[in-house]
């Protein structure tokens, strides 16, 4: 019962935070309802027993990610014209009716098409009842440091071209007198 | 109520959102959002699989590069948001088409 | 399991007459259903504690600074001034609820609660003792850190939502410094971590003893010196002197709460105040020892032995003894933030970035490589071992 509770409020959250995204007009609101998703799928990691993965999830994206975007929302809340390089007026920033319309018909075919295709692996799947959770962080390292230490390293060197990238991509360049 | 049904509805909810966001947005950023939220639906199901059919831990292996893949990507991407909005003073993705002509 | 207070608490022979009334009561097993009482009872408890050692906090912080600049403070309402935070909750609830015209009023709504709720979800896991625990999970200082970036967001966004040029330059100031000192404090975090073996505060603790050279401070010379590394680097995640650039009063009027009246203003006070408490809780628990208590006493095990007390009454002088030990040391670093705050002079802010980036986060790297090469080297002997061959029980497995 109470894993049930706690899995429908993360569900809900985690699904009501994706369509406010969706919904919303305003990117620094649309950025909050993203924080709101990203703890509701911690909170579906938490209730299936990937412990680890949850906090994860939340230092990652809670710290990291989410003050990222609400950062640069700032710094890119400029002034931004209306008229594109044709002289034509542009379609707002935040998309209009059009777009919306477009965008929930082009994922409603591409959900079609997809649950076409997933159709028969899902018919065929039956349930295994639960297990019950067991602390997955001592398991998780291991793993880490024997099977898939290649991918370990490679995301690790990932993150280092990641981290020289994008600070030499946002650095003003130095003015040339030439 | 906790199935791999449920956690597939839920996983398939955000992807939707996600495309959603990001065909509909012209903003950079907006759809930096939606590319989030596709990212979390695909760690989503790597656990949800590991947990309901084969009870390993390899998806939650496969969940953490995915997160550690959207911590680039968007460190990455967000720089070049801002760079770009230095050049060009505008985050519109129609602006971004120098190499069109 | 995870260890947690209702799992203490169940030892008892109360909690089963409880669940055996509720049982009857209800006509199912209310074993759940107790448990959850419980939880709700204690976070209650907990809640309203902490709250009233914020509340206590501004009492302490006024106290301590007239005391240092050879002042009386306040002492006016009440018994030397004690209820003087009472006073000032009252004046705030009285204030009027100002939304500035310009505000995005509801993330001018959202960003109190948010550091409100980030300082509040990081309680779960603070080892007040080792039975008065909400839950001791098994990443509990990771979920820690994790929620304590709310406070982060929060601030920023108070900062962003306000639409007021101080309070958005010190939201920013704010954000990039949390996310910046988070850095060296997860390094060390992660340091301890490693010579514990473990992420859960019952590990972290049950790897150290209640004597000062059982603690991880003492272990090796690279714990004593991640002790500074953190404490100065979690200084600045708080946003405390003489780190409060965020706040500064001579720059930005008050940075991000310029705008804020009353409750809303009060809530991010006491965010700020309870954060600065869960700060040196863990410094505590991570470093000088947590909860122990010298020669075992907290087990209680002594007491049945020598005297033939009652199995839980001895357990629950133990734990009585350990809170006691727990709330001492954490109130005596707290006693150090507002010394520090009151006797430092504020940083600039090239300098703040400056010892972040170029000192406190090599040294953190450097004191985490230098653990793991402690742990291979001497098999985890913390060095009072090493020096006396003694075999206490110092050091980790």
């Amino acid at each position: 019962m109470f894993a049930n509770t706690l899995f429908l409020l993360s569900a809900a959250l985690t699904v009501g935070g994706a369509f406010a995204v969706l919904w919303s007009k305003n990117l620094m609101h649309a950025c909050i309802y993203l924080l709101a998703s990203f703890f509701g799928v911690a909170g579906l990691y938490a209730v299936i027993g990937a412990d680890f993965l949850a906090a994860t999830q939340m230092v990652v994206y809670a710290g990291g990610v989410v003050i990222l975007m609400l950062f640069s929302v700032m710094l890119t809340g400029g002034s931004s014209e209306k008229i594109n390089r044709f002289g034509l007026e542009k379609i707002p920033a935040m998309g209009n009716k059009k777009t919306l319309f477009a965008a929930g018909f082009a994922s409603f075919v591409a959900a079609l098409i997809v649950l076409k295709i997933l159709a028969q692996f899902i018919k065929h799947y039956d349930a295994t009842p639960m297990t019950a959770n067991l602390p997955t962080v001592e398991r998780i390292g291991v793993v880490l440091a024997t099977d898939h230490i290649l991918a370990f390293e490679i995301s690790s060197v990932l993150l280092l071209g990641a981290l020289i990238g994008a600070a030499v991509i946002s650095r003003p360049r130095r003015e040339k007198n030439d | 109520m906790i199935s791999l049904g449920s956690y597939l509805a839920i996983s398939f909810a955000l992807f939707i959102c996600g495309v959603a966001v990001m065909i509909a947005r012209k903003n950079i950023i907006a759809i930096l959002l939606g590319i989030e939220l596709i990212l979390n639906s695909a760690a989503l199901n790597f656990v949800a699989y590991t947990k309901f059919v084969n009870n390993n831990i390899d998806g939650h292996i496969m969940s953490l590069f995915i997160i550690v893949i959207a911590a680039c990507e968007a460190a990455v991407g967000l720089g070049i948001v801002i760079r770009f909005f230095q050049l060009r003073e505008s985050v519109h993705v129609d602006d971004a088409a120098q190499l069109q002509n | 399991m995870n260890s947690t207070v209702a799992s203490y608490f169940a030892q008892s022979k109360e909690f089963q007459a409880v669940v055996v009334f509720f049982t009857d009561l209800f006509g199912f097993d209310a074993t759940s259903f107790v448990s959850f009482l419980l939880f709700g009872a204690v976070a209650t408890i907990i809640v309203g504690a902490m709250a009233t050692i914020g509340g206590l906090g501004t009492y302490a912080e006024r106290k301590i600074s007239a005391d240092l600049q050879m002042r009386h403070g306040p002492n006016r309402v009440g018994p030397y001034g004690l209820l003087q935070f009472l006073a000032d909750g009252v004046k705030m609830i009285m204030k009027e609820d100002i939304t500035p015209k310009a505000a995005d009023s509801f993330i001018f709504l959202i960003a109190p609660l948010l550091c409100l709720v980030g300082v509040f979800a990081t309680l779960a896991v603070i080892p007040y003792s080792s039975g008065f625990i909400l839950s001791d999970l098994n990443v509990g200082i990771f979920y820690l850190v994790g929620m304590a970036s709310l406070v982060g967001v929060g601030i920023f966004l108070g900062g962003y939502a306000s639409n007021s040029k101080w309070a958005m330059l010190g939201g920013m100031r704010g954000a990039s410094q949390i996310i910046s000192y988070e850095i060296p404090v997860t390094l060390s975090i992660l340091a301890i971590v490693l010579l514990a073996g473990g992420m859960s505060m019952g590990t972290l603790i049950s790897s150290q003893g209640g004597m000062p050279h059982e603690w991880n401070l003492f272990h090796n010379p690279f714990a004593f010196i991640g002790f500074f590394v953190y404490f100065i680097a979690a200084l600045a995640e708080t946003n405390r002197a003489p780190f409060d650039l965020p706040e500064a009063e001579s720059e930005l009027v008050s940075g991000y709460h310029t705008e804020y009246t009353g409750m809303r203003f009060a809530f991010f006070a006491l965010a700020e105040y309870i954060e600065v408490f869960v700060v040196c809780a863990v410094a505590v628990a991570l470093f000088l020892g947590g909860y122990k208590v010298p020669f075992e006493l907290g087990s209680g095990q002594i007491f049945i032995d020598k005297i033939g007390m009652d199995a839980m009454i001895a357990k629950n002088i133990g734990n009585f003894l350990e809170i006691g030990s727990f709330m001492t040391k954490t109130l005596a670093l707290y006693y150090v933030v507002i010394w520090v705050r009151w006797s430092l002079p504020r940083l600039r802010v090239d300098q703040l970035m400056t010892l972040c980036w170029k000192y406190l986060t090599p040294i953190a790297l450097f004191n985490l490589v230098g653990i793991a090469v402690w742990m291979w080297l001497f098999d985890g002997a913390s060095l009072f071992t090493l020096i006396f061959h003694s075999t206490g029980s110092a050091g980790g497995h």
